[in-house]
């Protein structure tokens, strides 16, 4: 039952009903096309966009892989480092907090503002910028205690490298440092504040020891806030290496060198395995970690004894007397007779030049075993130039001088065997015959490093065999090539050195001792020309005039072998400066001479041991015949050997 | 009040209203909370959000209790009032960021633009009911004329929002009245002319607001950082959304403004495609049971009044919803129950208590 109210008999306006329906019906419709559109068709995509507002990968360092000696001895490691970082979003007071961290850490406001206003544009929000870095414990003790009182500022930890022996593995391990940006730029794995090995092992082995980052997911709020963390991917540790060096021996090897700049190589001749490669002076390796000043950088660069030269592979010296073993090589394979003698006058004339021996009084008649173990000029003067200087080249390089020997260290230099066409090339000049004598007894143009040295040595003990120098335990030996030296002509050569310790008149007498096997050749490598007759003893010239003095040795004591090759530079007489570093070396491994043992009671006796271990060498892999100084030949030519 | 009142009242509305409301409440519950490291943190507002909800009760009870057709009287003092209390906010105004909306009562806050919504609601109705035809250019200016007095004293606050809402409200019950034909015609005609000199009374930030919705993939950190952070929070809740309370986009706070003007987004997140179909069902349903009072009201000013409460939530939830579907610029115009407000609560149940009133009282009227 309708009740009439207004007078007119009240009905809504009609099209105005229509209107409301619609309205409602076109809302309704409108809306959830939208709905379906955004969350139906796009809902995918929005989902996505919503998970990577709130998600921030980070990336997880890997520990870098930690570096041991032989015996598992520590020489890398990674150690935890304290360090403060300011988060700016929750500081209060920038100027005050660091006014009070510079306080506390005595590191200049200055350079605190400084690195403040740098770092402020690199960092994310809610990130820490780091302000200091390696806090002793005495003063985070004090900062932890203080902390609560300066929002924004934490005790940020990360790990550092750590050399627990610095200086005294600082050329082999060389350091790391933050990637700059070439490096960056060349490995796409690396980020910003990546740290990267810069020098020695660290850097050749960079890839290995790195390891593999770990990614977390972060949660975050719209602020960057984070508020939760999950392990998306585990970091992987780098590979721990362990070295062929044995710790004590390389201590040994630098308490051995004294205040001397110089370096010792301790090899096995077998395996080509490094025990010890020390050189001085040296740099603490652990600064370079935490960032050097400018000042610290340019004080190793511009120190006059260069700190950061690693003297074994990077540095060339001439070789002096040395070398001589080379030459008699290369007499003996050109078919001079060791028999044959030459007169020593004390000095010969070569076109108006006069080449002086070392002994004044000249050494009378010498064969070659004697102009080996007394180290005769003369006697290798005059080979020497029936050589020529193109054979000598060739022999030379055979024996593996002027090239790198392949060691896995950065920056191994080459050394230089002189030829007539590199003199034309190089020096524009021709080639004078006058050089070749010089040349002849390891001085003039003849640069070599002390690791082609002990790889040379190694070569006549272990069967002819040049061997990769060796620097990993685990590593297989890796056969380079063959020395062009023959059976007959090693144990002639190791008999020379042997007698060059042990026999009369010995230059290397130092070394010697009754329960090993040693031989031994000095070296004494003039830096200056000496000018008229009298040759100056080392303390009357100045530092950088001063003789390098060098002893290439070897000794054998059952079945253990041992090269060691001690360079002193600008030390003096290779015997009196180089000698009692090599003995001291030998002391340390075979301790104080215990007299002579029951096979070793004569030279005759010793004689035939080293006869008997250079054939044996002999025997674990023939060498291939002996080209007539030609390019080497292939590997596969295993006929025996002759002569 | 009698039994046969209660009978005829519209229940329907009332059953909508509590549930819109409630759904409200609980989307505000998970709108205030905010996740921080090891927990949720909360911001309150749903707790508030009910006290207003029982304030607003009693609003629409007294509403409800008194013979509509009484407003009709006061119609024209109330607007005088409102005028006065609008006008009194330039000198005595609280001025926050930027805007001065509230007159402070020592006890409580009153903000004027939001009894003007009643008030031209109510006069509105008063005088489109006076003429039985569709109107002529010379009702339709008055009106105008009327509704623009408080529109402009409140966009000069500046409130484009409130009013927006206000002109909108009056426009549609104009439409649900009904224009003669010479003049609907000219004036859409003149309606592109209009909209020019609007943009050109608008503030340098309410144009900037408008730009952004036109072109909003520019600039996503800035002005158009609203528009896009409120797309991924509805678009990723996708078919059954991330359940209640597991809004990301909500709890990590990268939704802005989440409890106000986009909390129905945060719904959108938690209940997806599912829950905001029905959502939108229910605002209809709101909608179509207000019209139906409209409907049988029977005399003018009665069913004026439930027009104008229709067009009231209807431009709100237009703009609203589709502001945050960014269908619309971002205008400061909240979602009926389900954004948090105090006062916008309570003129909202206030509004219901009078639909309520006259569908209550639409058999009544031999007993006057």
């Amino acid at each position: 039952m309708r009740i009439e109210i207004e007078p007119d008999g009240y009905q809504p306006p009609k099209h105005g009903l229509i209107l409301l329906q619609c309205l409602t019906a076109a809302l309704f419709f409108l809306f959830v096309t939208r709905f379906w559109y955004l969350q139906i068709l796009q809902g995918e995509n929005f989902a996505r966009m919503a998970s990577e507002n709130r998600l921030r990968k980070e990336l997880i360092y890997a520990p870098r892989g930690i570096i041991t000696d032989r015996n598992g001895v520590l020489l890398a490691e990674n150690r935890p480092e304290f360090g403060l970082g300011l988060i700016r979003e929750e500081c209060r007071d920038i100027n005050a907090t660091l006014a009070q961290v510079s306080l506390w850490t005595d590191i200049p406001l200055a350079r605190l503002k400084a690195k403040y206003q740098h770092d402020r544009a690199k960092v994310k929000q809610f990130e820490p910028i780091i302000l200091a870095s390696d806090i002793p414990f005495e003063e985070l003790a004090v900062v932890e205690a203080n902390l609560y009182q300066w929002p924004g500022l934490s005790i940020i930890t990360r790990t550092r490298r750590n050399y627990p022996y610095g200086k005294d593995f600082a050329h082999v391990l060389g350091y790391v440092s933050e990637a700059n940006e070439s490096e960056l730029e060349k490995d796409k794995n690396l980020s910003l504040g990546d740290i990267v090995g810069k020098a020695g092992l660290e850097l050749i082995l960079e890839q290995n020891l790195r390891g593999k980052k770990g990614l977390m997911q972060v949660e975050v709020d719209s602020r960057g806030r984070e508020l939760q963390r999950r392990q998306a991917k585990a970091p992987q540790n780098g590979d721990a290496v362990t070295l062929s060096i044995d710790y004590k021996l390389q201590e040994a090897a630098i308490s051995a060198l004294g205040d001397n700049a110089g370096c010792v190589v301790v090899m096995e001749p077998d395996t080509g395995k490094i025990l010890a490669l020390a050189t001085l002076p040296a740099y603490d390796n652990n600064t370079f970690a935490g960032g050097l000043s400018v000042k610290e950088w340019d004080q190793l660069r511009t120190n006059p004894r260069f700190p950061m030269q690693n003297r074994v592979i990077q540095s060339t010296y001439p070789p002096g007397s040395v070398w001589k073993i080379l030459m008699a090589g290369l007499l003996l394979q050109e078919g001079v007779n060791p028999k044959e003698t030459v007169f020593c006058p004390g000095a010969i004339k070569y076109g108006n030049q006069t080449f002086r021996c070392w002994r004044r009084g000249g050494h009378g008649s010498v064969n070659m075993t004697r102009a080996l173990v007394e180290s005769c000029d003369v006697y290798f003067y005059q080979m020497g130039e029936r050589m020529g200087i193109d054979r000598i080249e060739k022999y030379a390089l055979a024996c593996g001088f002027g090239q790198q020997t392949g060691i896995d260290l950065p920056h191994e230099r080459s050394g230089l065997v002189p030829s007539k066409e590199w003199k034309r090339s190089r020096r524009k000049q021709p080639w004078l015959n006058g050089e070749t004598l010089n040349v002849s007894i390891g001085q003039g143009f003849t640069l070599v490093t002390p690791v082609q040295v002990a790889r040379f040595i190694s070569g006549i003990l272990n069967g002819g065999r040049l061997l990769k120098p060796n620097l990993f335990l685990d590593e297989e030996p890796t056969l380079q090539g063959w020395l062009p030296i023959t059976l007959k002509q090693r144990l002639f050569l190791s008999e020379a050195m042997r007698l060059t310790v042990a026999g009369d008149g010995a230059t290397a007498r130092v070394l010697n001792r009754s329960d090993a096997i040693v031989g031994g050749k000095t070296g004494t490598a003039q830096v200056v020309r000496i000018v008229g007759d009298v040759r100056l003893k080392a303390h009357q010239m100045a530092y950088e005039h001063r003789d390098h003095a060098w002893m290439a040795s070897w000794a054998i004591q059952g079945d253990k072998k041992y090269v060691i090759v001690v360079m002193v530079e600008h030390g003096g007489g290779g015997s009196s400066v180089a000698g009692p570093v090599v003995k001291k070396l030998y002391e340390h491994i075979f301790g104080p001479d215990n007299g002579p043992s029951a096979e070793l009671a004569d030279s005759d006796a010793a004689r035939q041991i080293l006869h008997d271990i250079i054939l044996e060498s002999e025997k674990k892999q023939p060498m291939p015949p002996v080209p007539a100084l030609k390019k080497q030949t292939g590997k596969n030519n295993n006929e025996p050997a002759h002569g | 009040m009698g039994k046969r009142l209660l009978m005829h009242m519209n229940w329907g509305l009332i059953i909508l209203t509590v549930i819109l409301f409630f759904i409200g409440v609980a989307n505000l519950y998970s709108a205030s909370a905010f996740r921080v490291e090891g927990g949720l943190a909360d911001t309150g507002f749903y707790q508030r959000q009910l006290l207003w909800g029982l304030i607003g009760l009693c609003g629409m009870v007294c509403a409800m209790i008194f013979d509509y057709r009484h407003l009709r009287t006061l119609a024209i003092p109330f607007f005088i009032l409102t005028l006065l209390l609008l006008i009194a906010i330039f000198p005595l105004g609280i001025s926050v960021n930027n805007a001065r909306r509230w007159l402070s009562f020592g006890f409580f806050n009153l903000q004027p633009s939001e009894l003007a919504k009643i008030s031209i609601l109510i006069i509105g109705a008063h005088f489109l009911s006076r003429t039985k035809s569709p109107l002529g250019w010379r009702e339709l200016i008055t009106i105008l004329f009327i509704g623009l007095l408080p529109a402009v004293l409140i966009l000069k606050q500046p409130d484009l929002g409130t009013t927006l809402n206000l002109l909108l409200l009056l426009a549609g019950i104009i439409l649900f009245r009904g224009l003669k034909l010479r003049v609907f015609i000219p004036i859409c005609l003149l309606l592109p002319v209009a909209v020019f000199i609007g943009w050109e009374f608008m503030l340098p930030y309410q144009q900037q607001r408008v730009l952004t919705f036109l072109n909003h993939t520019e600039d996503p950190l800035g002005t158009g950082w609203q528009i896009k952070q409120s797309l991924i929070t509805v678009g990723s809740g996708q078919l059954w959304g991330k359940g209640f309370l597991a809004g990301t986009q909500n709890q990590l706070r990268f939704l802005p403004e989440k409890h106000s003007d986009f909390a129905v987004a945060v719904f959108g997140e938690e209940w997806g495609f599912v829950g905001c179909v029905a959502l939108m069902a229910l605002f209809c349903l709101f909608l179509l049971s207000i019209y139906t009072t409209a409907r049988d009201a029977k005399d003018r000013f009665g069913s004026f009044l439930a027009a104008g409460v229709f067009f009231y939530f209807f431009w709100q939830i237009l703009i609203n919803t589709g502001m945050v579907l960014g269908l619309m610029p971002v205008v400061g115009i909240p979602l009926p129950f389900i954004s948090y407000g105090g006062s916008a609560t309570l003129v909202n149940f206030c509004l219901i208590g009078l639909v309520l009133n006259v569908s209550m009282r639409r058999f009544l009227f031999k007993n006057k």
